[in-house]
């Protein structure tokens, strides 16, 4: 928006009031870096990566992230993208009674759902490893990756089915060589959705991970804090471990802030 | 034109995937919370009795249960003012060319897009009564009378869980920055020539026209008040004494402690489920999509005077 709402010396004036916020703003990150130097300085930050924290090691928590991520994003997308074209592209019995019990789905909290979860994947012979979050999270997720995806193909032409019908292609061809990869651009949008997601999930790994080698990045944020005593030492050290445990949430926004702004908002408040 | 069975298949054949997790997960998750509701029974599934409604009255008689909920407005009720306040002002304010705006938006954007239960943690940590670093900072500047419990006096843990809030300001600013680009700005230059102050500019022209973003926030946030878990978690852990505790955190506590009665954690959540699925039907009414050639690609308002209904 380019435009001139406020004169030079109103703009003065907000800026100093802004300014201010900001510095309020810092005071969180101010304290955990801080806090992080304490005692020992950056050795704090070097200790966290050469020797294991009481058996868990910091990197190996964020390789069970990037796994369990990388999976439940497959799943979603894989999945989505299949239904979400079916939803808006083709016709079947009950199609529109189908599409909103799964949007309906948008509104299940996780913690109401967590005992049965439990119970099947206990059943399934997947508690305690990396498949029990990464379906959990596939299924919560997938309401949303359907109604984003479908929005998506329903704004991509009919003609094109039509013609892929008359030279003789299949459904699924037509999905195949047409539809899918025209959707590229909403495919990545949601993909960089799902891996932050994914990585700042904290109830479900914690619920179905109960493994010290299994912890995700997210959930040692607890477990840490669990076994570091109170000494200014182990303070130092804990808040170490939050530094870095915050740097992924930097690196997706200095790198993907654009897709995850054009996926969260598409379809939600255009005009 | 009639579908024939072939389509019916080939349809199917599409969404069986999304059919299958669903029904495994899901439906027979649903089942199972309903069904387990009206049993007396620990976590091992043996030896269950049969005990009716007992559990939903118990749990519909519970004060700490009905305060779980009423915190869940609370909270978003909070979110929701400091949204469409705190939020709204930040973004018109940042796209008025003011020097260092990006620099500070980004600043305003990092915390969310970091785990909630890295920020509950930094917060907890910041907050604590004798080592807390807004404690220390007070009595370091002399102000050791503002230095106050901020996790354990009853009304200012809920502050302190609310200006968490602030902190995750970078979503609703993403659906304002999101609608104001649809914004035309023959509109602002107008009432400008009108003679409309920054005032007036403000609340009486930009904040209507950001209508759909309110709209979004005000439902997006209920909603997800329902399955936030980690923020009172974290820092309060509910307490002082349950006051703070949110329906996720109320629950997860009684599933976790020993011997519980899932039978009754299973009725508090199908209580929790039907509210949640109430308020996303109200979505699903203010979103519908419209129908007709081209339509339904976008989530849109329906007729204004329908709007106004609600």
């Amino acid at each position: 928006m380019n435009f001139a709402l406020a004169n030079r010396k109103q703009k003065r004036i907000i800026s100093v009031f802004l300014y201010a916020f900001a510095l309020v703003w810092l005071f969180p990150f101010y304290t955990a870096i801080r806090n992080s130097l304490k005692v020992n300085g950056f050795r704090n930050y070097v200790d966290l990566f050469t020797s294991d924290l009481n058996g868990i090691s910091l990197m190996g928590t964020f390789r069970n992230s990037a796994l369990i991520a990388i999976g439940s994003t497959f799943l979603l997308l894989s999945i989505g993208a299949l239904a979400a074209f079916a939803f808006s592209k083709l016709r079947f019995f009950a199609k529109e009674a189908i599409y909103v019990s799964v949007l309906l789905c948008l509104a299940v909290p996780g913690v109401v759902i967590l005992i049965p979860f439990y119970y099947i994947l206990k059943n399934l012979d997947l508690y305690n490893t990396l498949w029990a979050v990464i379906f959990s999270e596939a299924v919560l997720t997938l309401p949303f990756a359907v109604l984003m995806l479908r929005n998506y193909y329903d704004n991509l032409p009919p003609e094109l089915m039509e013609s892929a019908s008359i030279d003789g292609a299949s459904k699924l061809q037509a999905f195949i060589h047409i539809y899918l990869p025209l959707s590229i651009p909403a495919l990545i949008n949601l993909g960089v959705l799902s891996i932050m997601w994914s990585f700042q999930d904290f109830l479900l790994p914690l619920m179905f991970l109960t493994d010290k080698s299994m912890l995700t990045a997210t959930v040692a944020v607890n477990t840490l804090k669990g076994l570091f005593g109170f000494s200014p030492a182990d303070l130092g050290k804990f808040n170490a471990a939050l530094v870095v445990l915050g740097m992924p949430g930097v690196v997706i926004f200095t790198f993907a802030r654009k897709f995850i702004t054009s996926g969260i908002t598409s379809g939600a408040v255009k005009d | 034109m009639k579908i024939s069975g072939r389509e019916h298949v080939v349809g199917f054949m599409f969404i069986a995937p999304l059919l299958i997790l669903f029904a495994v997960f899901l439906v027979y998750g649903f089942y199972f919370i309903v069904h387990a509701s009206f049993y007396d029974q620990t976590l091992s599934f043996r030896d269950a009795t049969f005990v009716g409604w007992d559990n939903y009255a118990t749990a519909l008689s519970d004060n700490r249960f009905l305060r779980s909920i009423v915190n869940n407005l609370a909270y978003s009720a909070a979110a929701i003012l400091i949204s469409l306040s705190v939020g709204f002002l930040l973004s018109v304010v940042l796209n008025m060319g003011i020097r260092g705006s990006k620099l500070l938006g980004s600043l305003f954007f990092i915390p969310s897009f970091m785990p909630l239960a890295l920020i509950a943690m930094v917060f907890s940590i910041m907050l604590e009564f004798r080592f807390g670093t807004l404690n220390q900072l007070l009595h370091g500047i002399g102000l050791d009378f503002l230095a106050q419990r901020w996790l354990s006096d009853p009304t200012l843990a809920y502050m302190s869980v609310i200006s968490i809030s602030v902190f995750l300001i970078g979503l609703p600013m993403m659906y304002y920055n999101a609608d104001m680009t649809t914004i035309n700005t023959g509109i602002l230059e107008a009432a400008v020539i009108d003679g409309a102050g920054l005032g007036r500019m403000l609340w009486n022209v930009m904040f209507p026209l950001l209508k759909n973003a309110h709209k979004t926030i005000i439902l997006s946030t209920l909603l997800g008040s329902f399955r936030e878990f980690e923020r009172v978690f974290l820092l309060t852990q509910g307490g002082p004494a349950g006051t703070t505790e949110n329906s996720s955190v109320y629950i997860y506590s009684f599933a976790r402690s020993a011997g519980a009665n899932i039978g009754y954690v299973c009725a508090a959540s199908v209580i929790v489920l039907l509210i949640a699925l109430g308020i996303s039907v109200i979505q699903l009414i203010a979103y519908r999509p419209r129908t007709g050639k081209g339509g339904g690609h976008e989530f849109r308002s329906r007729k204004p005077q329908a709007e106004e209904n609600h």
